[in-house]
């Protein structure tokens, strides 16, 4: 997702690590990191894989990591549909699928909600009814579908095939099929007449190709039947036949197995048969149908056939043009509980109700880890809106070669106050080398302890510079530039680097995004803490006066600063 | 609650603060303003059309039993309307008439939208982030903790689910905002560069409330 400058992503370690399950503490990974003299590269393919904004991470307090999407297991707590917000059962999810089986649907064109519709001329409430998009206008009418209800679309649809056609049911299916066999019966059994003239009197010729839905159910029908007569005394319940399981599998490797017992060998089984005829559903391929595609668009142009994503989000793979279009059953939603996927440990779990946005576990990085920020020095101070757009442009357009300063804002989540030592190469990876110094690495951030204290303190707060006073801001290495209850600020300076010495010199070679001026940035944090008390709370700090715990923890980010200058 | 009416007689600025701490830009077009509530603490800017006359012409048989004035625009706390919006109550033909629905919005909602771009939604809820140029068709719902990026057509009656993030023309749903939306965690209440990255003391999502003191 592009993301307006500045930003700042964090890294989580898994992307690196094969075992996940490996508790790294943070003093082992600066030494690693030492001893590797590796970065972190934002442009290496692997970085899009373990970078997230602050707010998508959360924390495991057991392992004292931080969890990114990647290492984290999700487990579904319950599915609904987020059109009309009605919860579905799993078990509803197991036997119809995963779509709204009420009346949500959405447009098969443009993806958007469709609403049901009368098209009663007097203004009634009255059928015949039919599905609309307020999008782009296309209606159930453009494939000849009206409905008698203005409910339960999704059971009406099901019954009505493009252009009014009925739709069997799977009993129905299961009567024509009968049926069919039974005529073929009879003509097997009269081999000697022709076999053009029986074929021009097959019904199924009349009706066109069997549709994908009398295939598959065909099939389906076929393939139990072939199960069932290959388990004569099955001991087991023959209705409900799952390929997958482990007593069918051993099942089927009974029939195959040479050491039979003498009973198996006494009604020796023959193998199975694979589906040889369309009522079995088998199907050939016709060369007429690609035939007639092809005279239809030739005749109709592009026009008449889908795109692929439109092709693609219809349930029959074989859709080609738009009459062939049906309307979407909307997809459900989860509500989804999170874990560590190291100590199991629950990192997030909303509360079940489908209304409610609440959360019974909620572990953030946010509230564990410092957030770091970036933002230029000159920029107008932080009026909303109105600046924003000047903003923008600023960041969007970094002059190169030219040395700018940004300040680096640090703020602590934590109740305890925090050393903080900040790394970054001193030029950036790739052809487009900036050159970057952060002024100050090494420095403290306050505790964050109670927003009135803030208040009373902050009239005595130290050093004060900036655009508050009229005094012209002074850059000086080794020292912060500002400073608060819970947070620090530190200048860097940037040299944005020349985007035309890429190459020939033509900025046209520039890869997408190659402009993006974009900071790792090494953040490792100290600080000590009440031993066990992992519940800490303003009170906690003040008051505890047991043991303390030195803690350390290291993480890499990357600060977007702007885009480059052409 | 408070009808913006009752303005207080302050200097003269580009806001007029209400009793509740409403601040309503004087170059803001509000009609109707009696069909109109707002909920304390928000932010009307400059050039916002607010069609609060665009009220339901039916018989109102309401909740209260009182006959009164029919609400067509109510809008929660702390809640930022920026430049430009035209906030336009839904309409439907009902018998060959239009009838207009009343739209309803929470609270913290920062809409960016900008100029010319026509919310109709029925129902914005809370600790919703609304993107710049952003279209809103009549009758969406608009669920609460969503963020809908810039430049994103809502089509009418599109049902927005919570902790969605919303994109493109028409909209669909792009990702889920992360569990951390609108917590600005330890890091609010001291300087600066609490948003995700930016130099703002608000996150989107979160309680706008800095944001809104800030804006005079
Ligand atoms: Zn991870
Ligand atoms: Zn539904
Ligand atoms: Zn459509
Ligand atoms: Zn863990």
């Amino acid at each position: 997702m592009a993301q307006a400058f500045p930003y700042t992503y964090y890294a989580c370690d898994c992307y690196d690590s094969n075992n996940t399950s490996s508790t790294k503490r943070a003093s082992q990974l600066l030494q690693e990191a030492d001893e590797d003299e590796r970065t972190f590269d934002p442009r290496s393919p692997r970085a899009n894989y373990s970078l997230y904004p602050l707010e998508h991470l959360l924390y495991c307090e057991d392992c004292q990591q931080i969890r990114c999407p990647r290492c984290i297991i999700e487990e579904t707590l319950n599915w609904y549909c987020p059109s009309c917000l009605f919860e579905v059962p799993s078990s509803v999810v197991k036997s119809d699928g995963n779509r709204c089986t009420r009346s949500c649907f959405s447009c098969p064109l443009c993806t958007s909600p469709m609403q049901t519709f009368s098209l009663d001329m007097a203004g009634d409430v009255a059928p015949p009814f039919i599905l609309e998009c307020q999008y782009c206008r296309w209606s159930t009418l453009d494939i000849g579908i009206e409905f008698d209800k203005g409910q339960g679309i999704a059971a009406q649809l099901a019954r009505i095939g493009n252009g009014g056609k009925h739709i069997p049911t799977n009993k129905e299916r299961e009567k024509e099929r009968e049926r069919r066999k039974e005529i073929e019966g009879r003509k097997s059994r009269d081999l000697l007449s022709p076999s053009i003239e029986s074929t021009n009197t097959d019904p199924d010729r009349e009706e066109g190709p069997p549709s994908h839905d009398d295939l598959f159910s065909n099939l389906t029908a076929f393939y139990k039947s072939q199960v069932d007569a290959q388990t004569p005394s099955n001991p087991f319940s023959s209705h409900d036949i799952n390929f997958s399981s482990p007593s069918a599998y051993s099942r089927i490797m009974n029939l195959y197995s040479t050491t039979g017992s003498k009973k198996n060998k006494r009604n020796k089984p023959s193998a199975m048969r694979e589906a040889a005829s369309s009522l079995e559903g088998l199907t050939i391929y016709d060369p007429a149908n690609d035939a007639a595609a092809i005279e239809r668009i030739k005749k109709e142009g592009w026009g008449v056939t889908l795109s692929p994503a439109q092709k693609h989000a219809q349930i029959d793979p074989n859709v080609r043009f738009v009459d062939e279009l049906r309307p979407l059953a909307t997809l459900l939603c989860t509500k989804r509980s999170k874990r560590c996927r190291s100590c199991r440990q629950i990192l997030t779990k909303p509360e079940s109700k489908i209304t409610s946005t609440r959360y019974k576990i909620k572990l953030l990085a946010l509230n564990h880890i410092p957030r770091l920020s970036i933002r230029a020095l000159n920029a107008t101070p932080p009026i909303p809106v109105a600046s924003r757009t000047t903003d923008t442009l600023h960041y969007n357009a970094l002059n190169p070669g030219m040395p700018s300063h940004f300040l680096l804002h640090l703020s602590n989540p934590l109740f305890d106050p925090i050393k903080v030592t900040l790394a970054t190469p001193s030029t950036t990876p790739g052809r487009v080398q900036s050159r970057v110094t952060i002024l100050c690495p090494q420095f403290d951030v306050g505790a964050n302890t109670d927003i009135w204290d803030d208040t009373l303190s902050s009239s005595l707060l130290p050093i004060k510079r900036g655009s508050i006073t009229d005094q012209a801001p002074q850059i000086e290495a080794g020292k912060i530039w500002d400073r608060g209850r819970n947070w620090t600020s530190v200048a860097v300076e940037i040299v944005p680097g020349f985007t035309d010495a890429v190459g020939s010199g033509v900025p046209d070679e520039l890869e997408e995004d190659e402009d993006v001026l974009e900071i790792a940035i090494f953040v490792r944090i100290e600080y000590e803490t009440d031993a066990g008390a992992d519940e800490r709370g303003p009170g906690d700090s003040r008051g505890g006066k047991g043991e303390k715990e030195r803690r350390e923890e290291a993480f890499w980010t990357v600060v977007g600063v702007g885009r480059i200058k052409g | 609650m408070s009808r913006p009416i009752a303005k207080k007689a302050a200097a003269k600025g580009e806001y007029i603060e209400t009793d509740s701490g409403n601040k309503v830009s004087r170059r803001s077009a509000i009609t109707g303003t009696a069909n109109i509530t707002l909920g304390g603490r928000t932010v009307i800017m400059a050039d916002v059309v607010l069609r609060g006359d665009l009220h339901s012409t039916r018989p109102t048989a309401s909740s209260s039993g009182k006959e009164g004035t029919p609400t067509s625009i109510s809008i929660g706390k702390c809640t930022v309307v920026s430049t430009g919006t035209v906030l336009k109550p839904p309409c439907r033909m009902s018998r060959g008439a239009p009838n207009f629905y009343p739209m309803k919005i929470g609270d913290n909602v920062f809409i960016v939208v900008g100029p010319n771009c026509v919310i109709s939604a029925i129902a914005i809820s809370s600790h919703v982030h609304i993107g710049a140029n952003v279209t809103i068709h009549p009758f969406a719902v608009i669920k609460e903790n969503v963020k809908i990026l810039p430049n994103t057509v809502v089509p009418g009656a599109m049902v927005i689910a919570s902790g969605s993030v919303v994109g493109g023309r028409p909209a669909r749903i792009v990702g889920e905002v992360g569990e951390g939306w609108g917590v600005s965690g330890g890091g609010a209440g001291g300087g600066l560069g609490v948003g995700g990255g930016s130099e703002e003391k608000w996150v989107e999502g979160g309680d706008l409330r800095e944001l809104v003191r800030s804006i005079r």
